[in-house]
């Protein structure tokens, strides 16, 4: 087993605890001016106060016994510094931040500007306040993909930016799915920019993800996350966004890895009976998909080794990524990879940086 | 795919006349322990296990259809789909579909019904259940 300490670690997904009141001196007008005699303040980084509400079904924080000691969360929005603090505490040499309050624009749906505003105050405020690729935090760019005029607006202003990585679509809320050609010009933009595109479970509207009346957070999180990924991967394989798109790298993060092969199986005994209505495909859409990469957390440890091996077969560990989701309650921290007794060491290093080093051009 | 060669083999295995047969008719007839379905499409005849690979299906038995074709029209645009060359039979049961030239899943060619040579001599129909 390799020393996960002495080794590269890349972590691409850690969720920086932005708040709206620091994001807003970024963002455009007339937004800075509304948020500013809004009396909304950090309203969002405390989801223990959302959650009393219908947005997301119980305390994240699990009523006060996850506990933060390198990050400001949940309680107060983040300061730039305990991202580095942070990742020498779980000994990760690079970080790739998403937002965090944007995971919740999948409930968003007034024909507003509040995702668009919000995007592009949050691409200004990482690079100037947060992001340092010298110390290896870098960002993914969240996508406004309902708007995807605004969308290319953040592309244009991030392509040249070192410190952005990549891009980021939320999987929840996203309406018509994310496979349709209405997103197209932001993925012929990504792929021309040799950015992945990332796809990021989300939890928003999660009282109501499929039908109202769930009582826990064990339940909906359990199912709307995977919910959220798995309507998107099935979307974009169907639809054909790998043959459109053949250098796109996709990516699909913070589901765990168990529910791939069961989807995907499932996915292709349909397809075979009815192919005709995935025309672009050239083959099972599980040949697609196993192209795409997939973020590990919040990595299934406790499952059968041979369910977890089956699955590592399936996909491949040259496409599974290390993510920690720090700070949130949830997170990984890389001796999930490390331990696995089905590696080798090759494959650790691969999966805790060797493959984000690849697709992401660290 | 039909063919005139060779009528007198002992490997032929009688269909009947060719004139009984419209397009998208099927008939099925044993070969050696196989049963295999001739179906004519388009004025040609063809000859495929009668043997879904999927369920065991009688695939033969199924609707004979041009394969629906998708193609990308550029970024944005909705894919064109138009009833293409091929024609394809679909099992009945499932609707796993086989092109009748190559006996190939339209979804995944690594799936094959077995085929076989169709002689049409003197105007009779005659499968070829040789090697």
């Amino acid at each position: 087993m390799i020393d996960a300490a002495e080794e590269r670690v890349i972590d691409c997904d850690w969720h920086y605890q932005d708040s709206f009141k620091e994001v807003a001196e970024y963002m455009p007008e007339p937004w800075y001016t509304k948020y500013k005699r809004s009396n909304w303040d950090d309203a969002g980084v405390k989801q223990n106060l959302s959650s009393f509400f219908p947005t997301s079904t119980g305390d994240r924080q699990n009523y006060g016994k996850v506990v933060r000691e390198h990050s400001n969360y949940p309680d107060e929005p983040e300061e730039p510094e305990r991202v580095r603090e942070g990742m020498d505490f779980l000994d990760i040499d690079v970080s790739l931040q998403i937002s965090h309050l944007i995971l919740a624009m999948g409930g968003v749906n007034a024909d507003d500007e509040r995702v668009q505003a919000f995007t592009k105050g949050y691409v200004e405020y990482m690079l100037e306040e947060v992001l340092d690729p010298d110390e290896g935090v870098y960002g993914l760019a969240p996508m406004p993909y309902g708007d995807v005029e605004a969308s290319l607006d953040i592309l244009e202003r991030v392509e040249d930016e070192e410190a952005y990585v990549g891009a980021c679509f939320v999987t929840a809320g996203a309406s018509p799915p994310l496979g349709n050609r209405k997103y197209d010009p932001i993925y012929e933009r990504c792929e021309e920019m040799d950015y992945p595109v990332v796809y990021h479970t989300g939890g928003s509207g999660l009282d109501e993800y499929v039908r109202a009346g769930y009582q826990e957070m064990i339940e909906t999180h359990t199912l709307g996350f995977l919910e959220s990924n798995m309507s998107q991967i099935v979307s974009v394989a169907c639809q054909g966004v790998p043959e459109k798109y053949p250098d796109l790298d996709i990516v699909f993060m913070e589901s765990g890895v168990t529910y791939i092969p069961g989807l995907v199986s499932r996915l292709d005994e349909e397809y075979l009976k009815r192919p005709e209505e995935a025309p672009l495909l050239d083959t099972r859409p599980s040949e697609y998909i196993t192209d795409f990469y997939f973020g590990t957390q919040p990595l299934e440890i406790s499952a059968r080794n041979d369910l977890l091996e089956l699955c590592f077969d399936m996909v491949g560990t040259d496409r599974m990524l290390y993510a920690s989701d720090y700070p949130h309650w949830d997170f990984d921290s890389p001796s999930v990879i490390n331990d696995l007794p089905m590696l080798d060491d090759d494959e650790r290093r691969a999966m805790l940086a060797g493959n984000a080093e690849e697709v992401f051009g660290l | 795919m039909s063919s005139d060669a060779d009528a007198g083999s002992d490997t032929l295995v009688k269909v009947g006349p060719a004139e009984e047969f419209e397009d998208g008719d099927h008939e099925i007839v044993e070969v050696g322990r196989a049963e295999v379905g001739v179906i004519r499409a388009d004025g040609e005849f063809y000859a495929l296990r009668n043997q879904c690979p999927h369920d065991g299906g009688p695939v033969c038995t199924g609707p004979v259809h041009r394969e629906l074709v998708g193609e990308f029209q550029g970024t944005g645009k909705r894919v064109s789909q138009e009833y293409g060359d091929e024609s394809i039979v679909s099992c009945p049961w499932h609707g796993w579909s086989f092109e009748l030239e190559t006996g190939k899943h339209i979804g995944d060619d690594r799936i094959r019904v077995p085929t076989y040579e169709v002689v049409v001599e003197d105007g009779v129909v005659y499968v070829d259940g040789g090697d």
